[in-house]
């Protein structure tokens, strides 16, 4: 399976036994999603061949995937708010009926009553509408529905990244019942405790490939890092270690006492001038709310302050005006203004600069931009260029441009280079440097590893809204970032 | 975990009728609305609370109603139709002048009601297969239709009557329809509307295709992983859509007895709109009932109503149905967190 100019899946063999509770586990971008994605006909692979109970099978689209027996519990679920328990579960049912048919409301009752008892959901009001429930609760209601339509293959993709630990512990007792019931449940997680716990076997993905698949005996987290670990960084010299130390002696630009936000939980750290911070950790970890946090789009308790001034919480123009930038992970959504020129891109965060008696100047406009673009080498054709037809490295380059006409003290970037080609990559971490050379204080939020041990001078990793460790200089590796990431 | 499941859920299943949940329903607070609506009318005016005035008000948002349920199907659909106050000009228009070419009645009805089904799959492939938004897609056809009806009359008013060519006994059947009353004292667009009504929510509530329309709507994509074909479902929603429109514009024609392409159901689409959306029914799909609907077009018209009869300034009754609307709808979202 190729995704432009990149190989998502490399030849993987893997299989999956009735009765078996198989996880896979694997860094971010080592090609789980896609296998799942595969399996429940959404993309078809370029080459290989899927077997099914021995029979060689074509999965062409999401109805084969079901005739086949597979079913995939999303982590965004797929069910309808504004219908009642009963109605979800039994809408592929209803589907296969007459369409002039009446509905059989009792029945449809009855039926999901039983299939949500056979979860130990039997306290559930089948009439109660889904909108109304919890995370968990719909998310055993699409197993519910996965069960009446005789799943014998149950893909569940990272299903409790939402849920309390109770309520984890309801959905594997769940999966260990399914499992003695002879179906195949497919367990994708990034919770290695978990994994230990539950599952009969473990495959580990890594660059698209599947590194090995292992009996759980006595298998240690430990054990499983070290096989999930060890991609080729190359001969890159690692700009970290260079730069251990660098900016030990310089003053505290920014620092961040007991912020508490959304999935954040009593986040302490500072930043100095010139450093670049990287904070790690998975999906679920808190780290993808902290730049909200900081920047003030999200309200937060705490303090965050730069250069011993304290910035408003929730009030983003304030931390503009404090000194800090933030270029979101969204970058088409959030980041950049898609259908307006590169020079308003470049000038939009600090337009009263740029503005007199509210008419733009547009001469000073232009000279900006141009020296934005020059500065960053940006591969445009002309400043009224739309943002929306530059390449991803572009686009981000003058998202950059826009933060650094803001003048920061600090810059906090959320996976400054996702979506971006491998060379894009190298300059925006060569521009990131620069920029960090000139004293401002950089924090580099990233999911990807390499990117974290190729820039920063100093990593924190984050699991469950807190920081679980703090790495510098040759300790900044894979091995302890996942570690830490993920071992309880 | 028991107990954190009933957390989002306390409903338990013995409670299904209970009274908590009856005023939790979106209706209840539209019907006590139209209650105490009702009851100041028949206060501050003398007129209001007599079984003529009520059963003209009936008549008077039949027509109203039997779109709006057509609506009801669109919007719970996920999707909305700006073209139907065209299809009721145009339908209504072509039948009349099949009647005055001398057609006989079911034909001439026939055809009309054939035109609303075309007009409803061009906007339902449009909106589905044609990747439009309906928004879009029926924001051309009400100027497409508009302008065919147009076209089809060269803008000359149509009127249905002996002189004009209709055959004597046609005329009488098709005026019945429109002026006449059952029993001597229900109007027939009354009974039509009734009729309609209950058809509906008979579709909607109790068969599979009323269960299609609202899963459709609520999440296209959970539809889907279910094996329901979205795009057929928003198709039939918008020819019921089409036939209920052209059916109101063919009675319209029925009791005024003319019409004209220029001026007929101008606007039209409009008032059907807000009647639905205050009754109950979403603009982001998935929500809705025939009983709400009826609610909103009998709040709308009471509203006309009574402002008439305490000799309100009909400018001053275009304000208040605006106030109307937004207050209504408004109350809904405001009160949204506390039904949770």
């Amino acid at each position: 399976m190729r995704f432009p100019g990149v190989l998502a899946l490399d030849r993987i063999s893997i299989d999956f036994r009735p009765g078996e509770v198989h996880a896979v586990i694997g860094e971010n971008g080592a090609g789980k999603s896609t296998l799942m994605n595969i399996l429940a006909g959404d993309l078809q692979p370029d080459g290989g061949e899927i077997f099914v109970d021995g029979k060689a099978t074509v999965i062409s689209s999401p109805l084969v995937s079901r005739a086949a027996g597979i079913t995939v519990v999303y982590q965004e679920l797929a069910l309808c708010p504004t219908l009642s328990i009963a109605d979800n579960i039994m809408m592929s049912d209803m589907a296969v009926r007459s369409v002039t048919s009446l509905v059989p409301r009792e029945n449809m009752r009855r039926e999901a009553r039983a299939a949500l008892a056979r979860l130990g959901m039997g306290s559930l009001d089948p009439d109660t509408k889904v909108g109304r429930l919890s995370v968990a609760e719909m998310q055993l209601v699409e197993i519910a529905r996965a069960i009446r339509q005789n799943a014998r293959l149950l893909v569940l993709d990272e299903p409790n990244s939402a849920l309390s630990k109770r309520e984890s512990d309801r959905l594997f007792e769940v999966v260990r019942q399914l499992r003695t019931e002879g179906v195949a449940v497919i367990y994708v997680s990034h919770h290695l405790s978990e994994v230990i716990d539950l599952a009969d076997r473990i495959t580990v993905m890594r660059d698209g490939r599947t590194i090995e698949t292992i009996d759980n005996e006595d298998v240690s987290e430990d054990r499983l890092i070290r096989a999930m670990v060890g991609r080729d960084l190359g001969a890159t010299v690692q700009w970290s270690l260079q730069a251990e130390g660098r900016s030990v002696d310089n003053d505290v630009v920014l620092s961040v006492e007991n912020l508490t936000a959304p999935g954040l939980d009593d986040i302490s750290f500072h930043v100095r001038a010139g450093e670049i911070l990287g904070i790690g950790g998975l999906p679920d970890s808190g780290k993808d709310g902290l730049g909200e946090a900081l920047f003030g789009l999200v309200d937060r308790k705490g303090r965050v302050a730069i250069d011993g001034v304290d910035l408003r919480p929730a009030d983003a123009l304030a931390s503009i005006r404090g000194g800090m930038s933030f270029v979101p992970a969204d970058r088409r959504g959030a980041g950049g203004l898609l259908s307006m020129s590169v020079a308003d891109n470049v000038v939009s965060a600090s337009l009263p600069r740029f503005s007199m008696s509210g008419f733009l100047r547009r001469g000073a406009i232009r000279r900006e931009a141009r020296a934005q673009v020059a500065r960053l080498d940006a591969r445009i054709s002309h400043l009224g260029q739309k943002l929306a037809t530059l390449s991803g490295g572009n686009q981000q380059k003058i998202i950059l441009g826009r933060s650094l006409v803001t003048n920061p003290r600090v810059l906090v970037l959320h996976e400054p280079t996702r979506g971006i080609d491998v060379g894009a990559k190298a300059e925006i971490y060569s521009i990131l440097r620069g920029i960090a050379g000139e004293g401002v204080a950089v924090v580099m939020i990233s999911s990807e590893i390499p990117e974290l041990i190729l820039n920063a001078e100093r990593v924190l990793v984050m699991r469950g809204g807190r920081i679980s460790g703090e790495l510098t200089g040759a300790g900044i590796n894979e091995q302890g970032i996942l570690a830490r990431a993920m071992a309880s | 975990m028991a107990d954190a499941v009933r957390t989002g859920a306390r409903a338990p299943a013995m409670d299904r009728f209970s009274l908590s949940r009856l005023l939790r329903a979106r209706e209840t607070g539209v019907f006590f609305a139209l209650l105490v609506l009702c009851i100041f009318l028949s206060i501050a005016t003398d007129g209001f609370l007599t079984s003529l005035n009520l059963l003209n008000v009936g008549r008077q948002v039949s027509l109203l109603g039997i779109m709006a349920v057509g609506m009801t199907f669109v919007l719970i659909s996920g999707e909305v139709d700006l073209s139907v106050g065209s299809t009721y000009a145009f339908s209504g228009l072509a039948t009349g002048m099949l009647i005055i070419a001398g057609w006989g009645l079911m034909p001439a009805i026939c055809v009309g009601l054939l035109t609303g089904v075309a007009i409803g799959l061009i906007n339902g492939v449009l909106s589905t297969y044609g990747r439009l938004p309906s928004l879009i897609a029926t924001l051309g056809m009400l100027s497409i239709v508009r302008g065919a009806a147009l076209i089809l009359t060269n803008g000359q008013p149509v009127t249905v009557n002996i002189r004009n060519g209709a055959d004597a006994g046609v005329l009488e059947t098709f005026s019945y329809m429109g002026q006449g009353y059952l029993f001597g004292i229900v109007p027939m667009q009354l009974v039509f509307f009734i009729i309609i009504a209950a058809l509906a929510w008979i579709v909607l509530s109790y068969t599979n295709f009323g269960f299609r329309v609202f899963a459709v709507g609520g999440s296209a994509k959970a539809a889907r992983v279910s094996g329901i074909s979205v795009n057929t479902v928003k198709i039939w929603a918008f020819v019921l859509m089409g036939v209920l429109a052209a059916f109101a514009g063919i009675l319209s024609l029925a009791f005024l007895p003319s019409g004209q392409a220029g001026r007929t159901g101008l606007g039209l689409e409009l008032d059907v709109i807000a009647a639905t959306i205050v009754g109950g029914a979403s603009l982001s799909g998935g929500e809705g009932t025939i009983l709400g609907t009826i609610l909103g077009v009998l709040i709308i018209g009471v509203m006309r109503n009574g402002l008439v009869l305490m000799g309100v300034s009909p400018f001053v009754q275009e304000l208040m149905i605006g106030l109307v609307i937004i207050i209504a709808v408004g109350i809904d979202k405001w009160t949204m967190r506390k039904r949770g």
